[in-house]
């Protein structure tokens, strides 16, 4: 067994894969890390994601293509609980810069609007005026299946970025944090994604906000959960779902993940853990 | 004198005469008082009429292809939905709760 640690995305990338001699496998790994991080991160001037929201339109490479056609795929699949047009909302709410930099405390934001529309035509994405994209968790979990790819081809691998889990072949037990623990599930295939309000959180107006906005309130969600776990076939599909059934709360969001058959669990705010969508 | 006099006097009256002749004539006041063509009244009014159809018609085949387009647009989303599900149901994640230790954590991203 081999393994990299490195920071990539404002978090802690973790790759592992169960062969020898494996370094070049793993450096390629995280080259693909820093390579989309440079194409997606909203905290680079450079990035084709700020070209895009400074100018409003592009023609974008591949990955920002994808990206971006596959956060419009998850708005419409969880009816705008996922909306890629939190930029404004996530930045008034004082992530406006990478979360290591974020003052503690500052004066109460304002709420923002989301939802503008995002139009994607003969390989050109067009924004409506006021309208930009964060990718931040989206973009990870693109990120963590793109590089469970490639460190695929030197054997059974596991890459977690920063709670975006994808594996690909082999039994890989992952431990899930629970309201008294944690508990282990074991991942053959997949990926496993936690979105929840107990980390990258800030005080504002006296009043505690976090980096999960509600496209609904254009503010941090609130609810009766403080995190969501999702087990699904990839880790954007892992990551939409985690932040959708989170915003849903406890008993909506288990009697969704039921109905789709998504291997769940939910810690709340009462100090419950909850297993739904048929994990067992 | 007189003669040569007069003869001019016939001379002018005869050419007032010819020029308000052929001003009269040039003038063609039959033309004016005359019924109007009822073919050219009929393509006219063919013609507004055509206009009115065109109208219509455009309006009607915008209307259709405002709502072909929005069907069109639902039928995508369900084949994307479908496709999506098939694709889900063939790469369904295998997972259960085990009791070994863990290799790693997942945390709030």
């Amino acid at each position: 067994m081999e393994r990299r640690t490195f920071r990539a995305m404002g978090t802690e990338i973790d790759l592992l894969v169960d062969a020898s001699g494996a370094t070049a496998a793993l450096s390629a790994a995280e080259d693909e890390f820093h390579r989309l991080e440079a194409i997606l991160s909203r905290f680079r001037q450079d990035s084709e994601l700020s070209l895009l929201n400074r100018a409003g339109r592009l023609d974008p490479g591949p990955d920002l293509m994808r990206v971006t056609e596959l956060a419009l795929a998850a708005r419409e699949d969880t009816g705008g609980r996922f909306d890629p047009t939190v930029h404004d909302a996530v930045v008034a709410a004082g992530y406006d810069r990478t979360f290591e930099s974020i003052a503690a405390h500052g004066p109460e934001p304002e709420a923002r609007a989301c939802g503008g529309e995002v139009r994607i035509d003969r390989g050109v994405i067009e924004l409506d005026d006021g309208v930009r994209l964060d990718f931040g968790g989206i973009g990870k979990g693109y990120a963590a299946d793109r590089a469970a790819e490639v460190l695929a081809i030197a054997g059974p691998c596991l890459v977690n970025a920063g709670g975006d889990i994808a594996v690909r072949d082999g039994a890989w037990p992952i431990a899930v944090q629970t309201a008294t623990g944690s508990l282990t599930v074991e991942l053959t295939s997949g990926a496993l994604a936690t979105s929840g309000r107990d980390r990258r959180r800030w005080q504002r107006g006296g009043r505690e906000l976090h980096h999960l906005i509600d496209p609904a309130t254009g503010t941090s969600a609130g609810g009766d959960l403080v995190r969501a776990t999702v087990v699904a076939s990839d880790a954007v599909v892992a990551e939409v779902w985690a932040k959708a059934l989170f915003l849903a709360g406890e008993e909506a969001g288990a009697a969704e993940a039921d109905l789709l058959r998504l291997p769940s669990v939910f810690v709340s705010t009462g100090g419950t853990t909850r297993l739904a969508g048929g994990l067992r | 004198m007189t003669s040569h006099t007069g003869r001019l006097y016939a001379l002018a009256v005869t050419l007032v005469v010819f020029f308000l002749t052929w001003t009269v004539v040039a003038t063609r006041p039959w033309g004016a008082s005359a019924r109007p063509d009822p073919r050219l009244a009929a393509l006219a009014i063919r013609e507004q009429q055509l206009r009115r159809e065109s109208i219509v018609v455009r309006r009607l085949v915008q209307h259709r292809w405002a709502v072909y387009r929005v069907q069109l647009k639902q039928r995508h989303a369900q084949i994307s939905a479908a496709h999506r599900a098939q694709l889900a149901a063939a790469s369904a994640p295998s997972v259960r709760v085990v009791s070994l230790p863990p290799l790693t954590v997942t945390r709030t991203s």
